[in-house]
């Protein structure tokens, strides 16, 4: 599998700037008949839409013709949310008013959901609304691999962690929750998707022929579902990651990144349960899977972790006797 | 004679009219040119430290087809929007400078009807407006008959003492027909004459030998605090108006730490340059008496010196100025620049410098433009454009 992962890694992994040129990336997507929405899920983020609309559409819109239809899918702010949106040229809803058949439930996920319905494009680009350096890089680095590439459905975003050694070497995964629960719950039972460097990203573009087939948690484990739903489907070539630099966002507390936590385990156990892993454990992978970087390149580091484990001290003879115990039954 | 002068009021007079309906028309370009002004303000730009601020500038022009997009030596990046007829040239100028260092956290914040953020004003969106010019002339359906070389120009403020501005007129071989310097702020700004100025810097240090004992040993902030005070005891003149301004004192790091250096910033203006003459002799004078005096090393800088320059009120692009100004419902209010002005009007160039919109905390982090007075500030700097290349600012 590590020359696989590796394949993969080199082919499918991108760096924004491979698409700078994106007037020939507008030519190949007219070229190719495709259709590009925007959606920002929002709730109560008055401080970063605007910024966030007025710059998106006018580079990606105005200026270049990359993405046809920019929309705002907002929870029910009760700040200024959508009239900022709406004031710099976003198509503003609300996700009650969408299919509201099917009932209104709160949560970024509902607003993912909602936009397979509500909007038109073949390829849907997600990003959240709370990145302070917002940059077109942010939509182009996502949606062209799948402009570019056929086979690949869905393209992920990950970012450079500020963090510089002077060996030129550097750490680069995600977020606490990613390193701390869901790379290694990834190493034991997906050891292929550890290759995608930050699971838990907000900001990712996939067609519309896979989002349309998934089921979408509406809380915080729908990007962990994505990743297993797809690849549970397609493998990993249907995946691409691409780095997009550094992205300046709100910092969690530990409380909410429990919180979190929480509810990825839900969508993780439940994935093993219908992907028939729960009552037929495969043997546990010892190979705990991480990530460095060295001049663009990124490389997987494997460490093998084996948690052997001692019998209770009480099963010890040794034990027994400098205790002057009996063994018990 | 006489034929020429009326068929320019009438002139005048028809472009005046079109202003109004000129305002809403521009604000068709409004997402263009905030997305400039914000994409510009989130790169760092301190005066010496331009240069990716700069790339985005030349980046802009290639986009929009401009001719003979360059960075020159000194860093100024440069374009030029052919007129259909291109015998002038009228030179259109932003600083690209700010105030602020790369550790300031440059984000801007977009509200529905405000930016905010460190150098949105100065000058971001004035650099912006410069970006967005060729596309504000096409949402008009306007052709100049004159070539327009746009220029964003570096190392303007401070101890840049427009350096830029100065290397490009120097080196350029253009003649203008005349030069527009556009700030973000404030609108109703009517600048046509550069005001001499002196900007120094006073660097006071203890000497490892100092006597501690003597009569008066003191640190370097009771130091400094005397010189300010002698500084202030020297006379200056009403008329012709002068002033002095202490801009910058630094000294000093914690409570209890007798601090052995520090510096103090200051500037004088005058429209007499003698005066400005004078008063250096008098403050270096008074420098190396206090360092006698004191027993301390007391240097003077001269960081800047720009003599008094500028055209006449009845020059007619500022007459041209004033009545585009009025059409608008503007109220002028004139200002002698210390700024790139100076640069244009000493390169023997007319010229004159115009804000765009209003203002809130400048050179503060949280500085802030309002966006609705900002069409009205881009429709002035057009009709100006037009009344330029209709010849009706010619001397």
């Amino acid at each position: 599998m590590t020359n696989d992962i590796n394949s993969w890694l080199e082919q499918n992994t991108f760096h924004h700037s491979d698409f700078w040129d994106l007037r020939k990336l507008v030519e190949e997507k007219e070229r190719k008949g495709l259709t590009i929405s925007l959606c920002i899920p929002t709730l109560n983020e008055e401080k970063t839409i605007g910024k966030e609309v007025l710059i998106l559409r006018s580079e990606l819109m105005e200026r270049y013709g990359l993405v046809d239809e920019f929309a705002v899918i907002d929870s029910g702010s009760d700040d200024r949310t959508r009239e900022v949106a709406s004031a710099y040229g976003a198509d503003v809803y609300l996700a009650s008013d969408i299919l509201p058949e099917m009932g209104n439930k709160r949560g970024k996920g509902e607003n993912l959901w909602k936009a397979i319905y509500q909007l038109k494009g073949d390829v849907i680009c997600y990003v959240d609304a709370d990145i302070s350096n917002i940059h077109p890089r942010f939509v182009y680095g996502l949606v062209a691999p799948l402009i570019q590439c056929d086979e690949i459905k869905y393209a992920k975003a990950f970012y450079d962690r500020p963090l510089n050694y002077s060996s030129g070497l550097r750490p680069s995964g995600g977020g606490r929750v990613t390193e701390i629960l869901i790379r290694p719950l990834f190493s034991l039972f997906y050891p292929e998707l550890t290759n995608v460097i930050q699971p838990l990203s907000g900001e990712y573009a996939a067609r519309r022929e896979v989002l349309e087939r998934i089921p979408f948690p509406i809380g915080y484990g729908v990007e962990t579902a994505h990743l297993l739903d797809l690849y549970q489907e397609y493998g990993i070539e249907a995946f691409a990651q691409t780095d997009l630099d550094r992205r300046v966002h709100r910092n969690q507390t530990t409380n909410a990144l429990g919180k979190m936590s929480f509810g990825i385990l839900q969508t993780f156990l439940n994935r093993l349960r219908s992907h028939g892993r729960i009552d037929q454990l495969p043997d546990m992978e010892t190979i705990y899977r991480q990530f460095e970087v060295e001049e663009g390149h990124y490389r997987q580091l494997t460490h093998k972790v084996v948690e052997e484990e001692r019998p209770p001290m009480i099963e010890i003879e040794a034990y027994l006797a400098r205790r002057k115990l009996s063994k018990q039954p | 004679m006489e034929s020429k002068l009326i068929n320019g009021e009438d002139t005048l007079a028809k472009l005046l009219a079109e202003i109004p309906g000129q305002v809403e028309r521009l604000s068709e370009v409004r997402e263009e040119l905030l997305a400039n002004a914000v994409l510009l303000g989130e790169i760092p730009a301190p005066t010496f430290g331009e240069g990716d601020r700069i790339r985005f500038v030349i980046d802009r022009f290639r986009e929009n087809d401009l001719v003979a997009p360059a960075i020159d030596d000194c860093g100024n990046a440069s374009a030029l929007l052919p007129g259909s007829e291109g015998e002038n040239t009228i030179l259109v100028m932003a600083h690209a400078d700010n105030v602020f260092d790369h550790e300031t956290n440059h984000a801007m914040c977009v509200g529905s009807d405000r930016i905010t953020g460190p150098g949105i004003a100065d000058n971001a969106i004035g650099l912006s407006s410069i970006l967005t010019l060729p596309a504000l002339l096409d949402s008009l359906g306007l052709k100049l008959k004159d070539d327009l070389l746009l220029l964003a120009n570096v190392k303007s403020l401070g101890r840049g003492n427009l350096e830029g501005a100065h290397h490009f007129l120097e080196t350029t071989q253009r003649p203008f027909r005349a030069g527009i310097c556009v700030e973000g702020a404030t609108q109703g700004r009517l600048s046509y004459s550069g005001l001499g100025a002196l900007r120094c810097e006073i660097s006071l240090r203890i000497p490892g030998d100092y006597d501690w004992n003597r009569f008066g040993a003191s640190g370097a902030i009771a130091h400094l605090s005397r010189l300010v005070g002698r500084i202030m005891e020297i006379p200056v003149p009403r008329e012709p108006k002068t002033s002095v301004v202490f801009g910058g004192l630094r000294c000093g790091s914690t409570y209890n730490t007798v601090p052995k250096r520090g510096s103090l910033r200051f500037e004088i203006t005058s429209e007499a340059d003698t005066v400005v003459t004078d008063l250096e002799s008098q403050v270096r004078d008074l420098s190396e008496e206090f360092s006698l005096e004191s027993g301390t090393e007391v240097k003077l800088e001269i960081v800047a010196r720009r003599p008094n320059c500028g055209i006449l009120f009845s020059h007619p692009l500022v007459k041209t100025t004033r009545a585009i100004m009025d059409s608008l419902a503007i109220t002028p209010k004139v200002d002698p620049s210390t700024g790139d002005l100076n640069a244009i009007v000493q390169a023997g160039h007319p010229g004159v410098t115009l804000g765009l919109t209003t203002a809130e905390n400048l050179r503060d982090e949280n500085e802030t433009v309002l966006l609705e007075p900002l069409f009205k500030g881009l429709a002035q700097l057009i009709a100006l454009l037009r009344a330029i290349d209709e010849g009706l600012c010619d001397a």
